[in-house]
């Protein structure tokens, strides 16, 4: 705009220097710098009164529009009391549209000078004849409602918020494509920066790169040489391992911000990657425990008393006093469970969680730093932590009173727990692809069908039969347990076909 | 020559002070803007105390207080405005026990408060009510006689204000009532360039409960993920069934065109959750209704959400004090068919500039009745309008013998005594 | 004499230079009025008054209905004017976000191209104990979806707010619906819940493809653009999966590319029910039209029986419309994008 401006102008300059002869005239008397000089002065005084002109239609415009805007509103209005129906589409003709001819003389005049007059009466109902939105409006208004919630997140969010670097043990299984993409889905959404740090047991797998990938998050993926062990225990110690292999990731690379530990299976709540930014050094959050056993009856039921009895979720986590410090730790109270919990993965019983499960806990990365300035002097160093057997986050710190209870106190759950697997010697489809795609039961309608014999109606879950079959052949890792419980594995077979069934119709 | 090149330099320098000058001047501009912004208008931070003085008259309780006890419910309505206000006067610093200083007179009439059994606010007896009142007052004291009620306000929030019907047409067919044409009326109507609206009435929000609205409030990061909301009626079958009348057919509009569209959350459902909905909305709508306001538009305000005015020729509350132009979009009647084009491609920017402003705590303020009164609410809205009217003009005072009012005016039934 | 011409001339050119200024000055009291929203070039010029240029833009908003074309390429140019307007602290706080901020604003405007509507219905009820936690983690994947998406959620009316305040953080565009009725078996109570958002989307006359997402089904974020691209019906393969069980159930269709040729169900006892084979109401989506305009598919009175059980009749159309069925994903339907966890 400025551009072309100047350009107009010059233009006119030279327009004028043309067409008057004037002007030549009194160029050539002043041959001299002088004249030069006169001219540039022109020319910039030419696009000062430019420039002011523009500054003075904006001040006019800005003092007409905005200190009487309510003059220029009623004009709008003025005109637009009066229907057209020409204009636009009236379902229900304004038959009785009374004008203000009928109504008596208005009394009141007002300043604004518009003749504006009130319709009262009928008026038609205006309908377009297009029906639906446009999508393109509809995408607008999306873009739009996007902008308004970031802004609301920058005015009423955190403030200068840190880096968040979740860690997550995980390995390939039946389940893993389900709770991994629960967990990543969680991380996606996560409005700050986050990188994410995921330790494969058993050696980096194609799996899972190829599910990370989907995620476009920021990801460290670190192998683990060691495969995960089928009993729970081991298991546990397993991931414990994995956990403080990545927070050595943490402390060689020197990065930067609040570590989180996302388990594969946790489920979380938006508002925990908010609560954590308040972590200072190492702080506790509530978990609320899912204990299900997937399996028979009788333990959901115990679970569900359980729960009826606490009026809610077991939780565990920081427990404060009522003047919001932290007093002890609340645990899951597993006695109910004595002798019935899962010893081993797929083992039809409840998983129980540990005293306190890491997923409780956000540190602050500089605590496993080798070399911070300002690291406290309560923090047991990595290397020392890592070599004896630890529990929980706890061994980090000398003294459990410096660990900071967040989520009002751990009365906010914003993070839950739960363990369920399928049978360790499950198998599932590598990557989910049916190859070969799966077998026809039903041939479509419209198909013919020459080779379906109807005959022979084919047994319920043919094609799960078929993957049990493939398992038999890979699994020889998982013998042992499945021998042990082979006995009760019959007694609860005829309970499998039936809650199969009623679960079919439970769509 | 060089006196000519000197004369240029002047110019120059001129050319320069008078461009500075409008930059300052526009920079002014924009400050005045930011105070909006930041800390609203100067005349909604007015206080009022001090620049008026209010007589409140005595009046027996068949007129305000017995009214009340005989139907609590008019405490909730939204036409509650006028018990409120005369609860705030009567403990108000503002308020004078010596008539001779006074600037204002007022009389504590509740006329809303004769419900239906459905809680609709009936104002048949309104007029007799009234007169009833106005006689008292003039009998018993010297005030009204001498300007006839041109120094007295009045309160008056029902639907067509001192029109005192229900109907817009009755209404308008009534006028307002005779004895008030020199009072100053404080009404929730507001139809510019009607009957029922008197030049100089002053326009206030309707009622709206703040503590239940109060403990509705959420936090101000929930994310807003409501393009357009709306709860309400688009037909009034009961009193409309043809369709047209009832918000001259707009509301019905909005329904027909936008009950399709995903962005519109529209219903005639009222759900337990409508306040916080209206907090995660972009934009409520405020359509008229059988008369041009409605407690949306209070609403809308208090939980932040971009009000969207469909009433033609609308006198919004409190207009000198607040900007509605800049916090609320205006669609007319007519364009509601385009509502959503309308809506769509208003730039980002000047939709969170409004929002912005409605974050303003002013400009809630000055739309709420709070118990017990807080500074800048609308109660005290009320008294600045009323003090920006002082001092008195000198055709407020009638000489001695001159009689404007007609105490026999209007429909023979209004005449009957209460 | 010589004076005389001089100042002539003098006058002469003062005239000039005036005729010159006045000139220059209409010219940019008039290039004052053009558009608002093209004084975003001017910005380097007028940068510090920013805000005040703003201010008059409310009012341009009448005329735009009429302008829409107009306004379309006023606003693409505008969003390039965004970032130097936003607020002081703004900037304070997205320093770092800045680049990523600069870049979704692209990937934004790249947006405009018009995606379909997905309308996903989930039924929550509360004897479900898990609702709460199982809400929140479907609520994660949806919001990853791409808009426009619309979420039904139903449930039973009741005081407690679990639900609508579990929604309501989101950020996701949802309607809540309750129902009063009472329900002993949850299996009547979710196709109750699935027919009264049914009845909101033929209600409403909503326009787009719906989908059934119940609390135990879990999705690849890939499967929403799949399903988008549906006209009429869409179907697709997917995992049953429970704890501690060795085996998985894998029904869907089978497909030739994406035409469906035949199925896999589990539950085929008996002949019946091969003419009418039990479809998972988690593994078919349907474009919502068939609900409020029946006749464009080729019914003319069904609206009674739509109006009585949606979700039956939304079934049988499923079924019956093989022709206008499609698989999912479009190769083969090969891939399970989705799973039905029970815990």
């Amino acid at each position: 705009m400025k551009l072309t401006a100047l350009q107009q102008q010059s233009r006119r300059n030279n327009s004028f220097r043309g067409a008057s002869p004037l002007d030549s005239s009194v160029d050539g008397t002043i041959k001299s710098p002088a004249a030069i000089f006169w001219l540039v002065l022109h020319g910039l005084c030419c696009l000062i009164s430019l420039v002011l002109g523009f500054r003075f239609s904006r001040l006019v415009f800005f003092l007409l529009f905005t200190n009487s805007t309510s003059n220029t509103a009623s004009n709008f209005y003025s005109k637009s009391s009066f229907r057209d129906s020409t204009e636009t589409l009236a379902v229900q003709s304004s038959l009785g549209a009374v004008t203000a001819g009928s109504l008596p003389a208005n009394m009141t005049t007002k300043k604004t000078g518009v003749n504006t007059r009130v319709v009262v009466g009928r008026h038609g109902i205006l309908i377009r004849p297009w029906p639906h939105p446009n999508p393109e409006e509809v995408m607008r208004a999306h873009r739009l409602i996007e902008r308004v919630q970031r802004e609301q997140r920058v005015q009423y969010g955190v403030k200068n918020p840190r880096k968040v670097i979740a860690i997550t043990p995980t390995y390939v299984r039946t389940f893993q494509t389900l709770h991994l993409t629960g967990v990543m889905h969680s991380l996606m959404n996560v409005p700050y920066d986050l990188l994410w740090i995921v330790v494969e047991a058993g050696g980096v797998t194609n799996e899972t790169t190829s599910l990370l990938a989907k995620s476009g998050l920021n990801t460290i993926h670190v192998e683990f040489n060691q495969k995960m062990p089928i009993l729970w225990e081991d298991r546990h110690k397993l991931e414990v391992k994995m956990r403080l292999h990545a927070l050595r990731v943490v402390r060689e690379k020197k990065l930067d911000g609040i570590v989180m530990f996302a388990d594969d299976s946790n489920m979380h709540s938006m508002e925990l990657f908010d609560e954590i930014q308040n972590v200072n050094w190492i702080g506790a959050v509530s978990i609320g425990i899912l204990a299900r056993s997937g399996g028979g009856e009788e333990e959901i039921s115990v679970v569900q008393k359980e729960e009826e009895k606490n009026s809610g979720l077991p939780v565990q986590g920081p427990a404060c006093n009522s003047s919001n410090h932290l007093v002890g730790w609340q645990t899951f109270n597993s006695i109910p469970f004595t002798g019935r919990s899962a010893r081993y993965v797929g083992d039809r019983a409840i998983v129980l969680p540990r005293k306190l499960e890491w997923a409780g806990f956000v540190l602050n990365s500089r605590l496993v730093w080798r070399d911070a300035d300002d690291k406290p002097e309560w923090v047991r160093d990595l290397d020392v932590v890592a070599a004896n057997d630890i529990e929980s986050p706890l061994s980090f710190v000398k003294d459990d009173s410096v660990v900071e209870p967040l989520g009002s106190c751990g009365r906010k759950v914003m993070l839950w727990w739960l363990r369920v697997e399928a049978r360790a010697d499950s198998k599932f489809p590598a990557g989910w692809v049916l190859d070969p795609p799966l077998d026809v039961t039903v041939p479509a309608k419209r198909t013919p069908w020459p080779d379906a014999p109807p005959e022979l109606p084919l047994p319920a879950g043919e094609k799960a039969v078929i993957l049990q079959e493939n398992t038999e052949k890979h699994s020889t890792k998982s013998r042992s347990p499945r021998k042990r419980r082979s006995k009760r594995k019959h007694a609860a077979g005829n309970i499998d076909e039936r809650v199969s069934i009623t679960r079919s119709g439970e769509n | 020559m060089r006196d000519w090149r000197w004369g240029f330099v002047g110019i120059l320098f001129l050319v320069f002070v008078i461009r500075t000058e409008a930059w300052k001047f526009s920079k002014a501009q924009h400050e005045h803007t930011e105070r909006i912004s930041g800390s609203a208008g100067d005349v909604l931070e007015d206080d009022p105390v001090g620049r008026l003085k209010v007589f409140v008259y005595e009046l027996p309780s068949k007129y305000n207080k017995k009214i009340l006890q005989k139907d609590p419910r008019c405490l909730t309505h939204m036409f509650a405005a006028e018990i409120y206000m005369h609860r705030f006067l009567l403990s108000s610093p503002v308020r004078t026990l010596n008539p001779e200083e006074a600037d204002w007179f007022y009389t504590p009439v509740y006329t809303t408060c004769d419900l239906t059994p459905n809680g609709l606010p009936l104002p048949f007896k309104s007029p007799r009510m009234m007169r009833s009142a106005i006689q008292l007052i003039s009998s018993n004291w010297p005030y009204w006689n001498r300007t006839e009620g041109a120094d007295h306000f009045f309160i008056v929030p029902h639907d067509f204000g001192a029109c005192f019907h229900y109907q817009e047409e009755k209404a308008i067919e009534r006028g307002i009532l005779p004895l008030l044409r020199r009072a100053t009326l404080v009404q929730t109507f507001g139809q510019r360039n009607h009957v029922c609206l008197k030049d100089g009435s002053i326009t206030i929000p309707p009622y709206a409960p703040p503590q239940k609205m109060q403990a509705h409030l959420i936090p101000p990061n929930t994310p807003r993920s409501i393009f357009v909301y709306f709860r309400g009626l688009f037909y009034d079958v009961g009193n409309d069934p043809e369709g047209g009348y009832y918000a001259r057919g707009a509301r019905a509009s909005v329904w027909e065109n936008f009950k399709d569209n995903p962005l519109f959350d529209i219903s005639t459902e009222h759900p337990t959750t409508y306040y916080e909905d209206m907090q995660r909305a972009i934009f409520c709508l405020c359509p008229l209704g059988w008369a041009p306001w409605s407690p949306r538009l209070v609403e809308a305000v208090i939980f932040g959400c971009i009000p969207v005015i469909i009433a033609d020729d609308i006198v919004l509350p409190f207009a000198d004090a607040i900007p509605w132009e800049d916090i609320g979009v205006f669609v007319a009647e007519k364009d509601v068919p385009n509502l959503d084009t309308i809506l769509t491609s208003i730039p980002t920017e000047v939709i969170l500039r409004k929002q912005r402003l409605l974050a303003n705590p002013s400009m809630k303020q000055a739309m709420l009745f709070p118990q017990p009164a807080q500074s800048r609410d609308a109660f005290h809205q009320i008294l600045n309008g009323l003090a920006r009217k002082l001092p008195h003009d000198r055709s407020t005072f009638l000489k001695p013998g001159e009689k404007i009012l007609n105490w026999t005016a209007g429909p023979v039934g209004d005449l009957k005594p209460w | 004499m010589g004076s005389m011409e001089r100042s002539k001339k003098k006058v002469q050119l003062w005239k000039r230079a005036i005729v010159h200024f006045m000139l220059c000055f209409v010219m940019g009291f008039f290039t004052g009025f053009a558009p608002t929203g093209k004084t975003s070039i001017f910005s380097s010029l007028v940068s510090i008054s920013n805000r005040s240029d703003f201010s008059p833009q409310p009012l341009e908003v009448f005329p735009q209905s009429k302008l829409e074309n107009y306004n379309r390429s006023l606003l693409d140019g505008s969003p390039a004017a965004v970032p130097a307007a936003t607020s002081k602290s703004d900037q304070d706080s997205f320093d770092d976000d800045q680049a990523t901020k600069i870049l979704k604003e692209e990937e934004s405007k790249g947006a405009l191209i018009p995606r379909r509507l997905l309308i996903i219905v989930t039924p929550t009820s509360m004897k479900n104990r898990l609702r709460g936690v199982l809400l929140r983690r479907l609520a994660n994947t949806l919001r990853l979806v791409p808009p426009p998406l619309l979420w039904v959620v139903v449930e039973q009316q009741s005081d407690s707010d679990e639900v609508s305040e579990i929604l309501r953080k989101t950020g996701i565009m949802y309607r809540h619906l309750v129902f009063k009725e009472n329900f002993t078996d949850v299996r009547a109570e979710m196709d109750h819940q699935r027919n009264v958002a049914l009845n909101h989307i033929e209600h409403h006359r909503l326009s787009g493809i719906v989908l059934f997402a119940g609390l135990s089904n879990l999705f690849d974020l890939s499967f929403f653009d799949e399903i988008r691209a549906i006209e009429a019906f869409g179907t697709w393969p997917m995992a049953f999966l429970s704890a501690n069980r060795k085996k998985i159930v894998i029904e869907g269709p089978v497909c030739d590319s994406s035409e469906v040729m035949g199925w896999h169900l589990k539950n085929l006892s008996n002949l019946t029910d091969m003419i009418k084979p039990a479809i998972h109401v988690s593994s078919f989506a349907f474009n919502s039209s068939i609900l409020w305009d029946p006749e464009r598919w080729g019914r003319t009175s069904s609206a009674q029986d739509t109006s009585q059980d949606s979700l039956k009749f939304v079934k049988k159309e499923v079924l019956e419309e093989e022709t206008q069925l499609k698989g999912i994903p479009s190769a083969d339907c090969s891939k399970v994008l989705v799973w039905n966890l029970r815990i």
